[in-house]
């Protein structure tokens, strides 16, 4: 359980909020650069924290993130038009530059006096890998850019989709490092394939290690920036397999990896307090993916969704009751009924409610991972709130991570065990079982 | 694939509104706990948050073999009887963690398939591979370096 004052400052991101405040000394994803695909393309609305914005690139290809409504009368300038050196409000015409700062009002006589003190809030907005970025705090606290792997690995090499959760953000994140839901949810039922029916997922060793010990141990390790989240099953006699998941402040996690599969993880973005972005990728750090891989992935495979197109929300949503199929469920060709481990997902996470009051759960000690991590939240909010005390996680150092997967002698820990697994090296394959 | 369900019970049981109006009553305590210290460190962590009003928790520290624990009190209570009615043991320890109670209340818990959590609590100088490798057989989940505040937020996180 959790106190109701935690619980609502842990989910709470809208500015001035503790929670608010510590995502806004993060680099976060916006938009993925198809968004924005060409230099003066429409503009792209954009909510993140509770704060509604407007995304641009100029003709000039100059990226620009800004509050969305006119400094005027308050329209939206998502109707605005794309002209050279930015943003023209239709109604009246008034101008914005990239930065948010208007540049011509055409109705005043003295107009370039009268703009001077016309400025959208307005953020940088950065592209790093396939994605654009965004960094809504103190110009001052500005972190180096992000620096994940994901996003900085050749582009053939990675593939990154979002898909729209109708949750609070800590319910998805934590459903990001809770490893014990893995055996049940997406393990399968009793006469299904489960992880082995995912083409990202089908032919790794590891596989058979899951399927063989359904009561893993675990191992919660703290690293700067995070978390490590070590699930520990039984291998060849006198050796363990460990499934590794870090997590770094605030809301980045990473799937261990199997075989020679792709790497998986997210980003779990706040929209508003009852709705994030899962911000879902897939990258291999030494060879590109295959034309299979990247259609597996587009097609809703691995920890991707099938979205309605034209848009981010998944085909399986809360209105149609996420498909769930009552017969492959009974029959346990799946567990949930439920297809797709990101619907698994999103389904329950959802169905716990806009924001679950955790006042009423009954914990276990198998949730010491998120107990965990909550507590890290909350005295990382409350540090950079009564001391000004700067997070981890927001330093390229803290990002160059990888998940692990790895069979170890049972006397070693999966710490020293797996030495420099954890480090995210150009050229190195990562560690996988 | 499924039809559709033609109309959502989902879309309307997961909104704001909806979930101001679930059943609300008292939750009773979900555990019963016993919290063992390995050391005279550990002993003085749980000391220090035993006063706390908890549930049903109590608290222990296990000087000897780990037949017989010490209650807070220095009343030798065995083992055995104190296991009999848990479903949750914590074992709470450092460096000087005594490996051979660990072993005994560990194994005493695994027969009788009493969830286990283990906190190492961390000197300047970090743990040692021999503390996680006396604990870690016997710690379903294993928090490491932990503090006090991991075992206050634990107990309170699983209402013990």
């Amino acid at each position: 359980m959790l106190r109701p004052d935690i619980n609502d400052l842990l989910t709470q991101t809208g500015p001035g909020t503790p929670m608010g405040e510590l995502f806004r000394r993060y680099w976060q994803p916006v938009l993925h650069t198809d968004e924005l695909p060409e230099d003066g393309c429409p503009p792209v609305r954009v909510k993140i924290l509770s704060e509604r914005l407007i995304a641009v690139r100029t003709p000039e290809g100059e990226y620009g993130l800004m509050d969305e409504f006119c400094a005027h009368r308050g329209v939206s300038l998502w109707f605005g038009r794309v002209e050279e050196g930015g943003i023209r409000c239709p109604y009246h015409g008034w101008k914005y530059a990239a930065d948010g700062q208007a540049i011509d009002v055409p109705s005043e006589l003295n107009n370039s006096e009268f703009c001077k003190n016309v400025k959208l809030r307005s953020y940088p907005l950065v592209k790093v890998g396939d994605l654009l970025w965004s960094y809504l705090g103190d110009p001052a606290k500005q972190p180096p850019l992000p620096e994940w792997e994901f996003a900085t690995v050749p582009s053939e090499q990675t593939f990154t989709s979002k898909r729209f959760q109708e949750c609070n953000w800590l319910q998805a994140l934590e459903g990001g490092i809770d490893s014990s839901h893995v055996t049940w949810l997406h393990g399968g039922g009793p006469n299904g394939d489960g992880l082995e029916a995912d083409p990202l997922f089908a032919g790794a060793r590891g596989n058979q290690y899951n399927k063989g010990d359904l009561k893993p141990y675990f191992e919660i390790v703290e690293r700067d920036g995070g978390l490590l989240i070590g699930a520990r099953r039984n291998a060849e006699e006198g050796h363990y397999y460990w499934r590794v998941t870090p997590w770094v402040l605030p809301n980045f996690t990473m799937v261990p990896p199997r075989g020679d599969h792709s790497l998986h993880g997210h980003f779990w973005v706040p929209i508003d307090d009852e709705n994030c972005w899962a911000w879902s990728f897939d990258y291999h750090p030494v060879r590109p993916l295959t034309a299979a891989e990247r259609d597996a992935m587009k097609g809703g495979a691995g920890v991707h969704s099938k979205n309605v197109p034209g848009t981010y929300r998944p085909v399986a949503n809360k209105d149609n009751d996420y498909l769930i199929d009552r017969e492959k469920q009974r029959t346990g060709e799946w567990f949930s009924g439920v297809e797709g481990i990101a619907i698994q997902d999103s389904s329950l996470q959802e169905s716990m409610g806009p924001i679950v009051d955790r006042t009423k759960e009954r914990l276990v000690a198998t949730d010491v991972g998120i107990i965990k991590a909550r507590q890290k939240l909350r005295r990382a909010a409350e540090a950079l709130r009564d001391y000004g005390t700067e997070p981890l996680g927001n330093r390229p150092a803290h990002q160059r991570i990888r998940s692990v997967a790895v069979v170890l002698p049972a006397d070693q820990s999966f710490v020293e065990g797996s030495g420099e697994a954890f480090d995210a090296r150009p050229g190195v394959a990562q560690t996988s079982v | 694939m499924a039809e559709p369900s033609p109309v959502s019970r989902c879309a309307r049981a997961a909104t704001a509104k909806e979930a101001a109006y679930r059943i609300d009553y008292p939750l009773a305590y979900a555990r019963s706990t016993r919290v063992v210290a390995f050391d005279d460190e550990a002993a003085r962590t749980v000391r220090a948050v035993m006063d706390e009003p908890w549930g049903q928790a109590q608290f222990y520290s296990a000087p000897g073999p780990g037949h017989e624990l010490l209650t807070v009190a220095g009343e030798a209570r065995p083992l055995a009887g104190e296991l009999a009615d848990s479903d949750s043991v914590i074992m709470v320890a450092t460096n000087r963690v005594n490996a051979e109670a660990v072993a005994t209340v560990g194994a005493a818990a695994q027969v009788r398939a009493i969830m286990t959590a283990g906190l190492l609590m961390a000197d300047e100088d970090g743990l040692t591979g021999e503390t996680f490798m006396a604990i870690r057989p016997y710690a379903r989940i294993l928090l490491a370096p932990a503090d006090q505040d991991d075992l206050v937020e634990l107990l309170r996180a699983i209402r013990a």
